[in-house]
């Protein structure tokens, strides 16, 4: 992108971004939520995350990359380990990190 | 003085107003932690990615949006078109429209502009310490002005403590040398994000599903894959919703 795409994309993000913050409290009265479009809002964020990790973390230069091998792959099991037994993300990012460099350093 | 332009000049309302708002300010303060780390790796992620420094600034100022900002870099670093980065982002902000649906009862007596404003500061941690406090905690009808405030001194918490943690980061990420992989630190934050999300079989299917299909897609052109691999995911746990729900009424 260039400098001024990267501008107007910046631009653009906050204004999607000031519109899912303030709609329901500019027209709440006026847009009843059904519960199933609320579930299935409920469940976009946790989606669009992981499709952004897990490319990531299971692939190297575009093809399945599932080995030992794969620092990143290993630094994020370590991670998503921390995570789920501290609930701290400051230790996940930490250890995560610890680990990556260390299996690429030694690795 | 500002003490009064802030709280306003009757004494007894500039009291509880400000005793709300410090309220709301030790609430928040055992978050805002979590909160400068968060704010700090993404602000060496933004200048890590390419984004120049005052990209990079206008991005923290703006936006406020750290799992948004974190979802666009590699996007803008692939040189996603336009709308690619917007629909992720919009999708990465929809728990916001259902936060603030949430958050609406406790607001809607006040102006639109206020309603407006308390909506762009409204963050993760802004909503999980009030609504969490005032369900818990009723307050009384009249008690609109404590909520009001109260909110306020959590997110200007949360807006200060993120907003000097991204600038250090900004300035502190330039002279970090690319071989040290502080990138993945972007990652692992994303990764601590969401999976707190991850609960329940709807949602656990759902974002299986969107894994599986981005890595499958990875290759697809104008990062389309993204943008399938969630659509994928979001239906999967529709339908185990749906279905979970018609197992339980058959009970």
């Amino acid at each position: 992108m260039s400098a001024a795409e990267v501008w107007i994309t910046i631009v653009l993000m906050t204004v999607v971004t000031v519109a899912t913050r303030t709609v329901m409290l500019v027209f709440g009265d006026r847009i009843p939520l059904p519960e199933r479009v609320q579930h299935a809002l409920r469940f976009a964020p946790a989606c669009a995350l992981t499709a952004l990790i897990a490319p990531e973390l299971l692939t190297e230069q575009g093809a399945w990359a599932i080995s030992l091998a794969n620092a990143k792959l290993i630094a994020g099991a370590i991670a998503i380990a921390v995570m789920l037994s501290t609930r701290s993300m400051i230790a996940t990012m930490g250890i995560g990190m610890a680990a990556y460099l260390a299996l690429r350093h030694f690795g | 003085m500002t003490g009064r332009r802030l709280f306003g000049h009757q004494p007894h309302i500039a009291q509880a107003r400000r005793d709300a708002w410090l309220d709301g300010l030790r609430v928040v303060a055992p978050a805002l932690i979590a909160l400068f780390a968060w704010g700090l790796v993404t602000g060496v992620a933004m200048v890590k990615s390419g984004l120049t420094q005052w990209q990079a600034l206008g991005m923290s100022l703006l936006l406020f949006a750290g799992s948004a900002q974190l979802a666009a870099l590699p996007l803008i670093a692939a040189d996603a078109p336009i709308w690619v980065v917007l629909l992720t982002t919009a999708v990465v902000n929809l728990r916001f429209v259902i936060f603030t649906a949430g958050l609406y009862p406790y607001f809607r007596h006040l102006p639109l502009p206020r309603r407006m404003l308390l909506g762009y500061f409204t963050g993760d941690v802004s909503f999980a310490l009030s609504v969490s406090r005032w369900t818990t905690q009723p307050l009384p009808e009249h008690g609109s002005r404590e909520r009001t405030w109260f909110y306020l001194g959590i997110c200007s918490g949360t807006w200060v403590v993120w907003q000097v943690s991204s600038v250090a980061g900004i300035f502190l990420g330039g002279g970090i040398p690319g071989t040290w992989g502080l990138d993945f630190v972007a990652i692992l934050a994303l990764l601590a994000l969401v999976l707190p999300m991850i609960a329940g079989g709807p949602t656990i299917a759902g974002a299986l599903v969107a894994g599986v299909v981005a890595v499958l897609a990875a290759g697809a052109p104008l990062k389309l894959g993204l943008v399938v691999a969630v659509l994928a995911g979001i239906s999967v746990a529709m339908a185990v919703d749906i279905l979970l729900e018609r197992m339980d009424r058959h009970r």
